[in-house]
């Protein structure tokens, strides 16, 4: 077996680093650097995978999104200007604020934070792309086409009426596509978003420049790693709840369905469980530019580096245990109640935390009130305001009081727009000059501030007077004697003042002739990103550097000559290739140079066929549905196929400064390893979520399970578990055959792996065989997690045939592995997840 | 000259893998807390009904192990944390330090959710 470890020097000496690097090398390098990184022109540019690029389209998507819904609230808010007025009727008024804040939540708020994520990310880590840029591309693509298909419903009257957390009665059995719109296309961008969370925590953890160890990250970095976390484990519940209630919408299983053993609260906790952590998934990465944004306008470094952490990981905790706290008037124990009450006073610490380590940083700094600035004051302000009417909402007494009524509407608006948008927008003036190289208006963005900031408080504050004088929400109109009429007005005002703002902002965002950037670094900031040329190259770093500071720039005053003259790593791309360089997750040691994807229309293929696959069930075409299904999985298997884990021309390549690094990596040491890990982290916690259920069930109904209910055969069950743990020690098997030097065993493992899978799923599918999932939640549930193990079966069953093909065609040998421990890993999670479904449908009920 | 060290990642974890599960480790213990008290309280309320009694007693016990876990946790991290005035950042000492000063704080955060959601088992004597 090959050795691959790295080879020569590390860390770099001064004197290494200080040597000059000859002209005319340098400039060959450039040419070729250039060369490999250049964005296409023409039709071409949208093959583009760049992170920069896809980052641009995001960002631009989600802003424009954000325009429509923000379109439909004003509309909203004339036809509550005044009471009793016609103009809008009440279902397209339903239409409109379930759109708002499906809307603002699902197509911008959560996807901004993945857009910036991926244009802001390899920047501050000195990276040249993400690990994954073609999965970022598919991620891109998959969010545009589900973003335009849902919101595009409003036009077509067809939009989902029910509220955007859809709960049932009400949203099951509402008629036309709008709850099956919402369910399907938000799961495909839902699919997205866990694909950025992959992507950037492997990009966190893999991707640092050489040196940075793991406290010395941009806090942005920490932040991230936080969110994508908590993306993991909030979506999947989400996703399984979709995958329920869109069965109930198709089949009738009666999940959610009270008369036949359902429990329409099952919806709510799942909603929940997602929604509320979701509050903070927005929350976290926007205050994280606040914490890009302050120790720059402070000049100096943030104060409690280690307090930040504790609060960013603090809160990504605390926040799973809040979400009853949306449910305080169902009924639930006044104890259950007061836990979560107690919990989401709880959060209120760590939160704070970190807004003092902010003002600790102001404080001891000399500020200056840049653009940035101000909207992160702004946006402190607001927040503050919004987090103690959350204190007071906490208190499921008080809760109780202003359920369901403007006061709620106010508070949401109050953390979010001081959570998120302020500082968003804070984020946008102050890394505008990085990703474009020119500067917005100072005095546009002075107006629009003021604008936004004084609208946002005038439609906003009078809300709460309204919600407390007992306005409920999403009414659409109401009698003119109560009392709200003015204060209804005003917020209408209001509401366009904050217009008024976005469309400064987005005249400025947009006008051409903005001035060019003088200097690379206009805000005088001690982090990677502004070491980038005014000119903007394409290849993110001219070399990527050895950091031995948290503020590069302001601590190693060398650092930006050196980076430009490429005496750091990877200053050339011989080969022709895209790479970037892979270090080891606690300190940064460089251990493997990784290539990363280029640019390909097989991403947009592949999102167009998965957007089709489903979409088309919206519409009842299941037909045409499996098959862009399965045109999506032979894009996937192509672009898999040609283009990652392949065998490198040279083992080992030399990068630069005496060290000589791997170009392929197996196992833990690869980046795809570490991506599998993670995505079936979350793919576990969807599959808890339906085993949550089962047992969920089992305690809120006296009637599960059902006198005389028929069960899944014990027989079949057995016998299912009994092969697809063969089928995962078969797999396994291979995969140490494989790195033995025993080919030829190793395919028939492969095979014989393959066989018992399927006739393990078979066996599952067939113990189930007899049941009647329509009549009761019991039959409906034991074929849910049949039907989630079934189709993780045949993912199973497909990666082992592209492991078998590896192994015949050459793909696989015994140096080069990196797809057969991927699919062991995945297989490591699926046995797991057939035994404990074996050991909930064939051993609980009869225990229970 | 330095070499480059040759060891992957398994053997760098492993020597840091004891901080880093003690950063999670406050806060994983506060969430199987509140899952224990939420869960078994909506069993109890469920299927028992009635008195709760032995619910808050058991509440009682499961808070207090969690918080003897937490605070040997915490004060494992705080003797990690200590030490020689902190060498330059750059220095493996230092992330040590660092790590310990994280699971520190974020004992001490677990420790006052752990205690936050007891309370309601203090007040209240029933399932309505």
């Amino acid at each position: 077996m090959t050795q691959r470890a790295p080879e020569g020097l590390y860390p770099p000496t001064e004197e290494m680093l200080a040597e000059p690097v000859a002209p005319e090398v340098a400039a060959a390098q450039e040419r070729r650097l250039r060369a490999v990184w250049q964005t296409r022109t023409g039709l071409g540019y949208w093959s583009s995978v760049n992170n920069s690029e896809i980052g641009k389209w995001y960002s631009l998507t989600c802003f424009a999104f954000m325009l429509c819904a923000g379109v439909l609230a004003l509309l909203m808010r004339v036809q509550l200007a005044w009471p009793g007025i016609q103009f809008l009727d009440a279902d397209r008024f339903n239409q409109f604020f379930t759109m708002h804040g499906s809307a603002m939540m699902f197509l911008f708020a959560v996807p901004l934070f993945e857009a910036m994520a991926i244009l802001l990310l390899p920047a501050f880590l000195g990276a040249r792309d993400m690990p994954f840029p073609r999965l970022s591309a598919f991620g891109y693509w998959c969010f545009l086409i589900g973003g335009i298909f849902v919101l595009g419903s409003i036009l077509f009257d067809a939009a989902p009426n029910s509220g955007w957390f859809m709960y049932p009665p009400l949203a099951t059995e509402a008629e036309g596509p709008g709850s099956d719109i919402w369910l399907l296309g938000l799961s495909f961008i839902e699919v997205a978003s866990i694909a950025a969370a992959v992507e950037l925590i492997v990009g966190v953890l893999k991707c640092r420049p050489p040196g940075m160890r793991i406290h010395m990250m941009p806090l942005y970095s920490w932040y991230v790693l936080v969110v994508g976390g908590m993306i993991l484990f909030a979506f999947p519940p989400l996703i399984a709840g979709d995958l329920l209630f869109e069965l109930e919408r198709a089949l009738d299983w009666p999940f959610f369905d009270h008369t036949r053993g359902g429990d329409p609260i099952f919806w709510q906790h799942l909603f929940w469980i997602f929604g509320h952590p979701e509050v903070y998934i927005v929350f976290l990465p926007s205050i994280a530019i606040a914490a890009m944004v302050v120790p720059t306008v402070a000049q100096r470094p943030i104060l409690g580096y280690s307090w930040i952490v504790l609060s960013a990981v603090g809160t990504g905790f605390l926040s799973f245990g809040l979400w009853v706290h949306h449910m305080f008037t169902t009924g639930l124990p006044a104890i259950s109640l007061a836990f979560f009450s107690a919990a989401s006073e709880a959060v209120v610490i760590p939160t704070g935390i970190q807004i003092f380590v902010f003002l600790a940083t102001l404080m001891v700094g000399r500020v200056t009130m840049s653009l940035p600035m101000l909207w992160i004051a702004g946006g402190l302000a607001v927040f503050t305001a919004g987090g103690l009417t959350g204190v007071m909402l906490a208190i499921a007494p008080f809760d109780w009081q202003v359920h369901d009524t403007y006061f709620v509407v106010a508070h949401l608006h109050y953390t979010l727009f001081g959570g998120m948008i302020l500082p968003v927008m804070a984020g946008v003036y102050y890394f505008y000059p990085f990703f474009t190289k020119r500067m917005l208006s100072e005095r546009l963005g002075r107006w629009a501030f003021w604008l936004i900031f004084g609208g946002f408080n005038l439609c906003f504050l009078p809300m709460h007077l309204t919600g407390l004088l007992g306005m409920p929400r999403r009414v659409f109109s109401y009698p003119g004697d109560l009392g709200w009429n003015w204060l209804n007005l005003i917020s209408t005002v209001g509401a366009f003042v904050i217009a008024a703002g976005f469309l400064i902002f987005t005249v400025d965002l947009l006008r051409p002739g903005k001035p060019r950037l003088a200097s690379r670094n206009p805000w005088k900031a001690g982090t990677l990103e502004w070491t980038d040329t005014v000119e903007g190259e394409d290849w993110g770093v001219r070399s990527i550097p050895y950091v031995t500071s948290r503020y590069p720039l302001w601590d190693q005053p060398e650092i930006v000559a050196r980076m430009d003259a490429g005496r750091y790593y990877l200053p050339d791309a011989e080969e022709g290739l895209r790479e970037t360089i892979i270090t080891s997750v606690i300190d940064a040691r460089p251990v493997q140079v990784q290539r990363v994807t280029g640019d390909a229309w097989i991403t947009l293929a592949a999102a167009a066929f998965t957007g089709g696959c489903f979409i088309l069930p919206t519409f009842h075409l299941y037909g045409p549905a499996v098959v862009a299904g399965l045109i999506a999985v032979g894009c996937i298997l192509y672009w898999l196929w040609t283009s990652t884990a392949r065998v490198p021309e040279k083992p080992m390549k030399d990068v630069g400064l005496g060290l000589r690094l791997p170009t392929y990596a197996a196992g833990p040491a690869a980046v795809g390893w570490w991506a599998m890990w993670i995505t079936m982290l979350g793919d576990a916690t969807a599959f808890a979520s339906i085993v949550f259920g089962f047992f969920f069930y089992w305690t809120a109904r006296a009637d599960f399970l059902p006198p005389g209910a028929e069960h899944a055969v014990p027989g079949l069950v057995a016998l299912a578990a009994a092969a697809l743990a063969l089928a995962w020690a078969a797999t396994l098997g291979a995969r140490r055959l494989n790195r033995a030097g025993r080919q030829g065993q190793a395919v028939g493992a492969v095979i014989a792996g393959m066989v018992l899978a399927i006739g393990g799923g078979g066996a599952l599918a067939l113990s189930v065989a007899g049941l009647a999932p329509a009549a009761h939640v019991y039959p409906a549930v034991v074929c849910a997690l049949v039907i989630w193990t079934g189709a993780h079966v045949a993912v199973g069953v497909v990666m082992q045939a592209y492991c078998l093909a590896g192994l015949v065609f050459g793909k696989i040998d015994r140096d080069h592995d990196a797809d057969l421990w991927n699919v062991t890993l995945y297989w490591h999670f699926h046995v797991l997840t057939v035994l404990v479904t074996a050991a909930v449908i064939g051993v609980a009920p009869h225990l229970l | 000259m330095n070499r480059i060290e040759t060891r992957d990642d398994r053997d760098e974890l492993l020597d840091e893998s004891a901080t880093l599960w003690r950063i999670t480790a406050a806060p994983v213990i506060w969430a199987g807390h509140f899952l224990l008290c939420y869960g078994g309280a909506a069993i109890w309320c469920a299927k028992l009904g009635g008195g709760i009694g032995g619910l808050r007693l058991s509440i009682l016990g499961l808070t207090l192990a969690a918080l003897a876990a937490i605070a040997w946790n915490g004060w494992r991290g705080l003797r990690a944390s200590e030490g020689v005035a902190p060498p330059e950042l750059s220095r493996p000492e230092h992330r040590h330090r660092f790590l310990g000063r994280a699971a520190f704080l974020l004992s001490v955060i677990s420790a006052v959710g752990v205690a936050y959601v007891a309370l309601p088992a203090l007040f209240i004597a029933s399932c309505r």
